[in-house]
């Protein structure tokens, strides 16, 4: 009697731990937290190394982000904030300088290379746990591809003059239609990070979309799929972000990435300030060091590791204004055009620039001398066959003399350049007198050419008069400047190199070609943009970028190290040559020791 | 007495009218624009970027942008900035009270310390203490701004006990109000060293002057002779007498409250007016720049209208005149 009612009571409890389990099985789903993987989920596995969860990293930006909106973000403090809070369908890895599969998990290209199937992963969630779906990308693509919205990505989505279009097939699935077969066309998702339709249609339709995104935006009411969201903005101080709890990266141990807790942008003005609180332990990164900040770093290094990730993407150089003279054009700068227009004279004048002093001088060593466009920083794409030709007075003297130039002697012994007219050559270049490193690359400049017989004055303009005289007066000589390629693949430098391109910066916006061999790079630019093959395409632009070196529209002069650094408690630092270059791994970077960091 | 305040109102308004009117053709005629620095970026079209130019009618006449900008002035806005695709006010509001912050506390005690020192060094005329006062305001002159507040960053690395930049720490809103205030405090020290060291000189030999000039006068000789006492002589009856250089120049400093910490503000990251307008001028966000030069001119009126209401009380002539 006693063992049956035993037997019954144990019944009952194993009928009791059974539907206890079955319940909790039920249940588990609605209850998980974010943090854990939902078995509905298809997460991203990241390979590297394995951190620890939570902390706070602090990096200091030198001028405040502007906006949080992805649709008119124009300036590199804005963009480095909107990375960290906003991801794209695939990716261009920093590392690599290759695309890779982000939102989307997957893509297939048609045969015919007009179509791009794009598979989106399971279970996406934006920061404010609303799901993700196709018809958030949709959304998305609608408003870049909306002239009304002026959005930047636009330039992006057009091809031959052509918008791309989509298709939803299902939630998970959208179909890309490109005008024309288009080379690496998948690059173009990088930089367009997919917007929460349930937060922007609204506002979209009323017209309002662009003065979205304001920093002062209650955290409730953006969200992105990025591995941070907004938690806190005080004016002129700092933005703190904290980390997405939906997010869609895991390290290969199943943790769910971001590592950090909290990752707070610091806004500090100046680079000499930005130095101090790194050095102070103020600031956890650090990077757009001048060279002579990171000699600086570099010598006295404690309890931080500096970092020369060698020469970026960035390429300085000079040019000649060889604009269409117009009626308002100065008559001594037209007259100075018939020098520059003739291709002996700018040969002369690269090979009298003496580069390697450039980079010795300006870049403290920190950089590489450049022959054209490429930089060795983008190794896929540098033309190996063009020349490096050491600097050479003598073979300066020999062309320009071939040009029809002579000496004359000056009153004080020396002698100096003239034209056939018996002109002395005499010419200014301008520079942004913003820039330190091109003001000293315009008076090595100069200091070279007086060497060859030409006075050259230099010029620093602030940098909006010096863009206002380049492209809309056209009242200058010469110019130095740089410019930034923002991604490895050559279509990102499509306005510098077509003659119809606004920063065809020689001679801007042309409505024909006004050479015969600025149309053949055209020609070939084009032709690459739409050949299939990498080794295709490489061979057209090889010899765009033979033909520019040989009529030397631009003269190349200089390259920059990516110089940067860190506490060495920080993990995972791995700094790549492509913005942002310390936070393009922002989801993996740890701290290895929390209580260095709490104690600030 | 009304009279007066009324003729010095008029007065501040014509001012207002003429500098912004001088602030905005000044800063709307300078060549370059806000979206020029667009061109340099190869993804922004140049249809997009003449799009951008006439949204923010910047294609439009001069007279019709100023007419567009007073009226935004009159609702409040002060116009709409470019970079942060708002009004100017809130950004420009929010700063200037941590650039009030900063100077008000640096000027209060630049004139705590200017008015005994100035005085102590004029009673001792021409003596080894005056000179010693004399050549340290010199030597404190002659330091440009810039290498002072560089010189007090370095020390403060050196030592390490003071925050480099910035106006609380990380964890602020964690402390309790003594731990908030002495938070605040120590990050302002760096900053209101710097901006007293750079007003002090001034303002010492200004007080020295005029102090020393009233010290001489028959009246103190006279009540010198009284058996009035030293104390009473120079802080009742010289220092009032001395006042009327001394309160303009009060007026005028009020005037350089927004102004004068641009400087110190960029090099010691202090969030205030002084890294906002530098990037607005750079940036060429010309409705920033010319809120930021509105607001000064405010403030200049401001202080010279309290100047000239001090005068009043202060000098018994002023008032005779106003009322004849």
């Amino acid at each position: 009697m006693v063992r049956t009612a035993r037997a019954n009571c144990s019944s009952w409890r194993i009928i009791f731990v059974l539907l206890f389990v079955l319940a909790a099985l039920f249940t588990l789903p609605v209850a998980a937290s974010p943090q854990q993987k939902n078995s509905k989920e298809e997460l991203l596995v990241l390979p590297g190394e394995i951190g620890r969860s939570g902390g706070r990293l602090v990096v200091s930006l030198r001028a405040e982000p502007k906006t949080l909106n992805p649709l008119n973000a124009p300036d590199i403090s804005s963009r480095e904030v909107i990375g960290a809070m906003q991801a794209d369908l695939v990716h261009i890895n920093r590392a690599t300088l290759s695309t890779e599969p982000a939102l989307a998990k997957s893509w297939k290209i048609s045969p015919d290379g007009l179509q791009y199937t794009l598979v989106l992963r399971r279970g996406l969630k934006f920061s404010d746990g609303s799901p993700m779906d196709a018809d958030d990308v949709q959304f998305t693509f609608r408003v870049y591809l909306d002239e009304k919205v002026h959005a930047p990505q636009r330039a992006l989505l057009i091809f031959d003059g052509k918008p791309i279009s989509l298709q939803k097939v299902d939630s998970q699935t959208i179909v890309f239609q490109v005008p024309k077969p288009y080379a690496v066309a998948e690059r173009m998702f990088d930089g367009c990070a997919i917007l929460p339709r349930h937060l922007l249609e609204k506002p979209y339709k009323e017209g309002k979309i662009a003065q979205l995104g304001a920093l002062t935006t209650a955290p409730n009411q953006w969200a992105g799929l990025g591995p941070f969201r907004l938690k806190e903005y005080v004016a002129g101080q700092r933005l703190a972000l904290e980390r997405n709890p939906y997010y869609w990266k895991t390290d290969t141990k199943g943790n769910r990435l971001p590592y950090l807790d909290e990752l707070v942008f610091l806004f500090v003005p100046s680079a000499d300030a930005q130095v101090l609180r790194f050095q102070s332990g103020e600031t956890d990164v650090i990077s757009r060091l001048a060279a002579e900040n990171f000699s600086v770093l570099s010598r006295q290094q404690k309890d931080y590791t500096m970092v020369d990730a060698g020469p970026g993407l960035e390429y300085n150089f000079l040019f000649f204004n060889l604009s269409d003279p117009t009626e308002k054009t100065p008559a001594d700068i037209v007259q100075r055009q018939k020098w520059f227009r003739d291709v002996k004279f700018r040969q002369a004048v690269s090979s009298a620039v003496d580069r390697e002093a450039i980079v010795r001088l300006v870049y403290q060593g920190r950089g590489a001398a450049l022959w054209g466009l490429v930089t060795p920083g983008n190794r896929r794409w540098a033309d190996e066959k063009l020349p490096h030709p050491p600097r050479s007075v003598e073979r300066a003297r020999e062309l320009v003399k071939e040009a029809g130039f002579s000496w004359g002697a000056a009153g004080n012994g020396d002698s100096w350049l003239q034209d056939s007219g018996g002109k002395p050559v005499e010419f200014s270049i301008i520079t942004q007198s913003s820039s330190a490193e091109r003001s000293k690359m315009a008076a090595l400049i100069q200091d070279d050419l007086k060497q060859l017989g030409m006075r050259v004055q230099v010029v620093p303009l602030e940098s909006r008069s010096l863009l206002d005289r380049v492209t809309e007066t056209k009242e200058y000589d010469a110019c130095v400047l740089g410019a930034a390629s923002t991604d490895a693949d050559p279509n990102v430098d499509i306005n510098v190199w077509l003659s119809s391109g606004g920063l065809h910066l020689w001679n801007p916006s042309q409505t024909h070609p006004a050479t015969p061999w600025e149309a053949e790079i055209d020609r070939l630019f084009n032709a690459q943009m739409y050949a299939r093959t990498f080794e295709e395409r490489k061979k057209l632009y090889d010899r765009a970028q033979e033909i520019l070196w040989e009529n030397q529209p631009m003269i190349f002069l200089a390259s920059p190290d990516i110089l940067t650094g860190a506490k060495k408690s920080v993990g995972n630092f791995r700094p790549a040559v492509l913005e942002p270059y310390v936070l393009w791994n922002v989801e993996q970077l740890y701290l290895r020791n929390e209580a260095v960091n709490a104690t600030r | 007495m009304m009279h007066y305040l009324l003729r010095r109102s008029v007065h501040a308004v014509f001012l207002l009218i003429g500098v912004s009117l001088l602030a905005f053709a000044f800063t709307v005629l300078a060549p370059g624009n806000y979206f020029d620095e667009m061109r340099l970026n190869p993804q922004i079209t140049p249809e997009t970027i003449a799009a951008l130019r006439a949204q923010y009618e910047l294609n439009q006449p001069l007279p019709i942008r100023y007419v567009h900008w007073v009226s935004s002035v009159l609702h409040g806005n002060m116009g709409f900035s470019f970079a942060y695709n708002t009004p100017v006010a809130p950004l420009l509001l929010v700063r200037a009270r941590n650039t009030l912050l900063l100077t008000v506390t640096a000027m209060l005690l630049a004139w705590g310390i200017a008015l005994p020192l100035g005085i102590w060094s004029a009673e001792r005329f021409g003596r080894l203490s005056d000179r010693l006062v004399s050549w340290g305001t010199a030597a404190l002159l002659v330091i440009p701004d810039l290498a002072l507040a560089l010189g007090l960053l370095v020390i403060a690395v050196k030592m390490g006990r003071f925050p480099i930049g910035g106006m609380v720490s990380l964890n602020f809103e964690n402390l309790s109000l003594a731990g908030k205030l002495r938070d605040l405090g120590f990050h302002m020290a760096l900053p209101v060293t710097a901006l007293v060291l750079s007003v002090l000189p001034l303002l010492v030999e200004h007080v020295r002057a005029a102090v020393a000039e009233v010290l001489g006068a028959p009246f103190l000789l006279a009540a010198e002779g009284h058996g009035i006492p030293r104390r009473t002589l120079l802080y009742r009856y010289a220092l009032p007498a001395a006042a009327n250089p001394l309160i303009s120049l009060f007026g005028f400093s009020m005037g350089t409250l927004l102004s004068g910490s641009l400087l110190v503000e960029v090099v010691m990251s202090w969030p205030g007016v002084g890294p906002f307008l530098l990037e607005a001028i750079l940036a060429r966000d010309i409705y920033v720049v010319i809120g930021g030069v509105l607001l000064s001119t405010l403030f200049l009126v401001g202080g010279n209208f309290l100047a000239d209401l001090l005068l009043y009380w202060a000098d018994p002539r002023i008032r005779t005149e106003s009322n004849a």
